[in-house]
């Protein structure tokens, strides 16, 4: 499957999609800081304006953290558009959650 | 040797050490088990419980939550493999409500199986399992928690490093939460980087190993505890049971001291073989009844137990040769009425084929039996069965057991040997116990004349005179007649 690839990872939302995503961070920890930056960074370049990111601090609001079951932080998880997408770690690896997020073909 | 080391001072929030005495200490409420560990696990740290898929880790640790949910300690229990419901279900088939804990607050089961669809991307840490921990522990102001199967949580790392510094993380704040924890972890047979898990060792502050194994074909499960800041324990490997009472730890708990001292006579069942032994068993002492097959074991036993239980005593009478009806109709020829005995209670009979478990669940059987019988006297019929629950280690063991539970209890304990062999005297050791059995009562079948004669002799009587002839004697219509020489 090639068929979204991009060069240079440009803009990939087929048909003008919303992308929403639930970012779950702790406080300011550097993995926390960094996913957000990846995540802001990631938008920024690739979903421009067609994105929404309700952040999450399991600090503040465990229970949203127990519902979702998220463990591990930080965790990127892609509601819309659908199927439900996992990313754990600070998202430092691009490609890879570009390729998660069926944003480019998966090069694997 | 139990004594505590330099390691065994804990140090204070300060960093500093405290000064060293007895530790605090939760009992499980596993039977046994907190005998061994002189009390139970220690309050407030982390004991680590380590053995291989189905050794019974999780059910140590789950039954140590729900005697916490009894004792008005809530608890958690950290679920990294299985699910939940299968943990509720397992446990019904035990007898045990978790739901009904669950909805009291008592109990919580957390589901913590990672997404296995989640990508991974950079580095991460446990800082979501750990709030939602915190949420809960304060909402249900838990006491314990059990985190079963941590192994799965670190297999997310592919760095040993990070593996280490989140699990000295969650220890940190198991620590600051001042919980009591049991964390168990799967073992892998050796050859599979054996010290992965090693610092996790070191960690804790207690750390229990289980296996299962089988020897002979017969499955056992044993328990070791490898080692106990500030504490003494148990050293050995003790054998335990999951049964639908839960875990049962069974500790050689008898040393020869907390025997207790015989007590006075008490009849054999038969006049005459009361005058042969200077007026019949001791109370609360060892009776072995050794004799080729069919020479009146069982037969001599029954007169015993017929006689007890007229009195107004009770026996406990463990079968391995036959089933209760068919020792009841046995005994019918030399006119032993044991069916109603055996209706009012007086005598229980059980039985079991010696190959059909492990020596450690015939342990639990016979020492469950005792305690709730609370019989005067006990028999073993025979002991040269017992070599068939795996092995003659493994009747020895188990002989052993019973017979310190029972001088313990002041039972009088009679065990019956089957010889096979002619050379009768060779056998009557019966698998290594003579040396603690008191009296030894030899019964043989002679052809004199053209007859079978059978003959009994009393070998040796510890602490107490006794005839040293042989004495023939007969199995009547009306139980066993000693003859007058």
């Amino acid at each position: 499957m090639n068929v979204r690839r991009r060069e240079g990872g440009r803009s990939a939302t087929a048909g003008g999609e919303t992308y929403v995503f639930r970012l779950f961070v702790a406080g300011n920890d550097s993995n926390s800081t960094q996913a957000r930056e990846n995540l802001a960074r990631l938008c920024e370049e690739h979903l421009k304006g067609s994105h929404e990111i309700k952040t999450v601090d399991v600090l503040k609001d465990a229970a949203t953290a127990h519902k979702n079951n998220v463990l591990v932080i930080p965790t990127l998880i892609l509601i819309q558009p659908h199927p439900k997408v996992t990313v754990l770690g600070n998202l430092s690896d691009t490609r890879q959650v570009l390729a998660a997020l069926r944003l480019i073909g998966d090069e694997r | 040797m139990a004594t505590p080391t330099r390691r065994a001072q804990h140090r204070d929030a300060a960093g500093l050490p405290k000064r060293r005495k007895e530790i605090r200490k939760i009992p499980t409420g596993i039977v046994g088990l907190d005998l061994v560990l002189g009390g139970g696990v220690p309050a407030g740290r982390m004991t680590l419980v380590s053995g291989g898929a189905g050794s019974g880790k999780s059910m140590i640790g789950l039954e140590c939550l729900l005697h916490g949910a009894a004792a008005g300690e809530p608890g958690i229990l950290v679920l990294f493999e299985e699910r939940a419901e299968a943990v509720r279900q397992n446990a019904w088939s035990l007898g045990w409500d978790l739901a009904s804990l669950e909805q009291k607050n008592r109990l919580c089961l957390l589901a913590a199986r990672l997404n296995p669809e989640a990508v991974i991307s950079g580095d991460f840490s446990i800082k979501g399992l750990l709030a939602i921990l915190d949420q809960q522990v304060k909402a249900m102001r838990a006491r314990r928690i059990v985190i079963d199967a941590v192994d799965a949580l670190l297999y997310l790392y592919d760095s040993p490093l990070r593996e280490r510094q989140e699990l000295y993380a969650l220890h940190e704040w198991l620590l600051d939460r001042g919980l009591t924890a049991i964390m168990t972890v799967k073992t892998v047979p050796q050859e599979e980087a054996p010290s992965r898990y090693a610092f996790l060792d070191f960690m804790a502050d207690c750390v229990i190993h289980v296996d299962q194994r089988i020897t002979a074909q017969v499955a056992t499960r044993r328990l070791r505890v490898m080692k106990y800041r500030g504490s003494g324990y148990g050293r050995n490997e003790y054998p335990f049971v999951i049964s639908p009472d839960g875990v049962t730890v069974i500790p050689i708990t008898s040393n020869v001291l907390q025997h207790r001292s015989p007590g006075p006579k008490v009849s054999s069942g038969q006049a005459r073989l009361d005058d042969v032994l200077a007026g019949g068993y001791k109370r609360g002492t060892s009776i072995l009844i050794v004799g080729t097959a069919g020479s009146g074991k069982t037969t001599l036993a029954c007169v015993f137990a017929q006689a007890a239980c007229q009195r107004g005593e009770r026996v406990l009478y463990l079968n391995f040769e036959e089933s209760p009806e068919s020792m009841v109709s046995n005994m019918l020829s030399p006119g032993l009425a044991l069916r109603p005995l055996i209706k009012t209670g007086r005598l229980v009979v059980q039985s079991y084929l010696p190959e059909a478990m492990g020596v450690e669940e015939h342990l639990f059987h016979a020492l469950k039996a005792l305690d709730e019988v609370h019989p005067q006297h006990v028999v073993v019929d025979a002991i040269s069965a017992c070599q068939r629950m795996g092995s003659e280690h493994a009747a020895f063991e188990y002989l052993m057991r019973i017979l310190n539970a029972c001088k313990e209890r002041g039972i009088t304990c009679i065990y019956l040997n089957q010889t096979t062999g002619l050379d009768i005297v060779s056998e009557i050791s019966g698998i290594g116990i003579s040396s603690i059995i008191d009296t030894v009562v030899l019964l043989r079948q002679l052809p004199i004349g053209g007859v079978m004669k059978r003959q009994l002799i009393v070998m040796k009587s510890r602490g107490s005179k006794h005839s040293e002839q042989f004495h023939e004697f007969r199995i009547t219509d009306r139980g066993i007649d000693l003859v007058k020489t």
